[in-house]
């Protein structure tokens, strides 16, 4: 086939470049490669190449046509679509448009030592005048085997589908993850002011409960405390028992309003209260007390701290204490 | 060779010098509570963070680097935390429905099951924020804690409310320091819903009865601009706008016991303001347990149905293992 094409005669050329391709494609079959002719990079130029040298290592060919070869992939199968069937699949237009180009001059050149049908075959041209009659509808992508356009159109939904499955199960999981978060408004809604008031103030709309607790009562509470004794010194017993008295005074008028709480932290109060005398999980009877303790003006508070209690206990619970 | 080595390698270690944070407060000699802040399972970024941002709340007493693997369990930290007088465990987890948070006591529990309908974090809370508010110290003391609106009489309340009272440290009225004050944690109960609000608040001093100018002046000792007044007199006499509408009410304020910073003087009333700093929770009391993520159901928020019928599990469980062990014997 090829040697004929070649041996045809310059008016042979003029029908185009269709009969370069044919002859490619002749080559192509012999490749033998499955490989999606889409993809053409480094590798498979090389190999390409490499094959057709094999193949051709009989002739001394130069390199140029073998090169066509490869890239001339692409126009055998356009003839092929030709030959089948006139739905055309488009693929890469540009590359087609390219590959035809590339095997225009493909033709021309002659390889060398190739017998010619001398007087040529009549049949043979009959039949590629037909073929080369036939219009191809130039389609953007260019013809494509119709089997792998269907194929290509397939494995793209495919992808996308995945894809979008991915996604949505990306968003999902974080969705899941995310459940619950909210982000908060830039102002301060009326419920968010309602518990400030409440964090500073206290709650008035449950006066009786346990929120007698907050911010501006144990201020007010610590500096009741702290105020009275300013003036007495603690290391003179009468002014001891006075601090204590009033200390427990203003621990009660303040946080008076807390009594009726629970019978619970009772319970702890009572349990840490006979501490008081002899508890040896008292502080100041651990070792390294008076080492540790920066605070040694204030040793003689000690035993009143446990009546009138920490802040976070109720009042009444301290009392009985006494 | 290995005992060289060995010997070589004690001369490498360098001898850290531990703060040993005090297990008992000085003062008062109450045990201070101290506190792990984990989680159980995997967690979702947003969730991990709300585990850092929990642990910061915890804060002085609690390990802020904790170091979580898959394989822990939970005997793990109790193991760790025996030694280290670790006394309450935050457990966060996470379900298809919603994350959960675990307040346990340790040794013994109980431990408190809320489900967390709701939460920001701190970020989310700061970035809502004009002008988001952290000062060095404010994670260098312990929070107070207000509980508001528990007080309704119902026994699994008061259990909560003992619970988180005690996860901080008490404070002593007669010696406290008010400049150590300066965060607070509420929970709020809400009758109808019956969900618990959780906020994180910084407190804020300010002097009452001193216009927002003098005020800045004096706290960031810049020079004013006086352009646009006709005489220095006016800086001190004009009012500067938006300070009064802000003036807060008289149950706001306070008079403090000693000076507090450059700004709060002892002689003069202060304001108190608070700012969220986060994160902020919306919980729902589920489940009481008796014993530490295990144990006797207390209470159940999902009738008591279910309760029996794990309590009755349970004899029969017992009831097996006493067969057992008669069988064995």
């Amino acid at each position: 086939m090829q040697t004929q094409e070649v041996g045809k005669s310059p008016k042979k050329r003029k029908v185009g470049h269709k009969k370069g391709s044919k002859t490619k494609k002749k080559l192509k079959m012999l490749q033998g490669n499955g490989e999606e002719k889409v993809r053409i990079n480094q590798k498979m130029k090389k190999l390409f190449r490499k094959r057709v040298r094999d193949y051709n290592s009989d002739d001394d060919d130069d390199s140029a046509p073998v090169i066509e070869d490869v890239s001339g992939q692409l126009n055998d199968k356009k003839e092929v679509s030709d030959g089948h069937s006139s739905d055309e699949e488009r693929e890469n237009h540009g590359d087609v448009g390219e590959e035809n180009e590339v095997s225009e001059d493909d033709e021309i050149v002659i390889q060398p030592g190739i017998t010619k049908f001398t007087e040529g075959c009549k049949a043979f041209r009959m039949a590629f005048k037909k073929i080369t009659k036939t219009s191809v509808s130039d389609d953007v992508l260019g013809p494509v085997l119709s089997a792998h356009k269907k194929l290509v159109v397939e494995k793209l939904a495919e992808e996308d589908v995945k894809r979008k499955v991915k996604g949505e199960a990306k968003k999902e999981k974080h969705l899941v993850g995310e459940k619950g978060h909210a982000k908060p408004a830039n102002f301060l809604d009326l419920y968010e002011k309602f518990l400030i008031g409440v964090a500073t103030k206290g709650d008035f709309q449950f006066p009786m409960c346990i929120a007698g607790l907050s911010v501006v009562k144990l201020f007010n509470a610590v500096n009741k405390s702290q105020n009275a004794q300013k003036g007495l010194n603690p290391s003179r017993s009468n002014d001891a028992k006075a601090i204590r008295k009033q200390r427990k005074e203003a621990f009660f008028s303040e946080l008076g309003n807390t009594s009726q709480f629970t019978r619970a932290p009772a319970k702890i109060a009572a349990s840490t209260g006979p501490a008081d005398g002899e508890g040896p999980a008292w502080a100041p009877l651990r070792d390294n007390y008076m080492l540790t303790n920066s605070m040694l003006k204030d040793w003689d508070k000690m035993p009143d701290t446990r009546v009138a209690d920490d802040f976070g206990m109720p009042a009444d619970s301290s009392s009985d204490d006494d | 060779m290995a005992r060289f080595r060995n010997k070589k390698r004690k001369d490498f270690v360098k001898p850290v010098v531990k703060k040993q944070q005090p297990s008992v407060d000085h003062i008062t000699g109450d045990k201070i509570p101290k506190s792990f802040v984990f989680s159980r399972g995997k967690m979702p970024g947003s969730l991990r963070q709300l585990q850092m941002d929990l642990r910061k709340l915890m804060l002085p007493y609690t390990a802020l680097k904790l170091k979580e693997k898959k394989r822990n369990n939970l005997k793990d930290y109790l193991n760790v935390a025996g030694p280290m007088g670790v006394t309450h465990f935050l457990i966060l987890s996470k379900t298809e429905t919603a994350p959960y948070l675990r307040v346990a006591r340790t040794p013994q529990g109980p431990t408190l099951t809320f489900k967390v309908h709701e939460y920001s974090l701190a970020v989310d809370i700061a970035q809502s924020q004009l002008r988001p508010r952290c000062p060095q110290d404010l994670f260098k003391n312990a929070p107070l804690i207000v509980l508001s609106g528990f007080g309704t009489g119902e026994q699994h309340l008061k259990l909560t409310t003992i619970m988180f009272q005690n996860i901080f440290p008490a404070i002593d009225i007669n010696t406290v320091k008010l400049s150590s004050c300066q965060r607070i944690v509420l929970l709020n109960y809400n009758k109808e819903t019956k969900l618990i609000d959780f906020r994180h608040y910084s407190i804020r001093l300010q002097p009452v009865g001193v216009s927002r100018r003098i005020r800045k002046f004096v706290q960031n000792h810049q020079v004013p601009d006086l352009r646009r007044l006709q005489d220095v007199s006016d800086f001190v006499t004009k009012a500067g706008y938006g300070s009064e509408s802000e003036m807060d009410d008289e149950a706001a304020t306070v008079s403090l016991p000693s000076d507090l910073g450059r700004v709060n003087r002892a002689s003069t009333k202060s304001a108190v303001k608070l700012q969220e700093i986060g994160p902020r929770m919306t919980l729902q009391l589920i489940k009481i347990e008796e014993g530490l993520c295990s144990g006797g159901v207390i209470f159940s928020e999902y009738g008591n149905g279910d309760e029996k019928s794990k309590q009755d599990a349970r004899e029969e469980n017992n009831e097996e293992e006493e067969e057992e062990e008669m069988e064995e014997t």
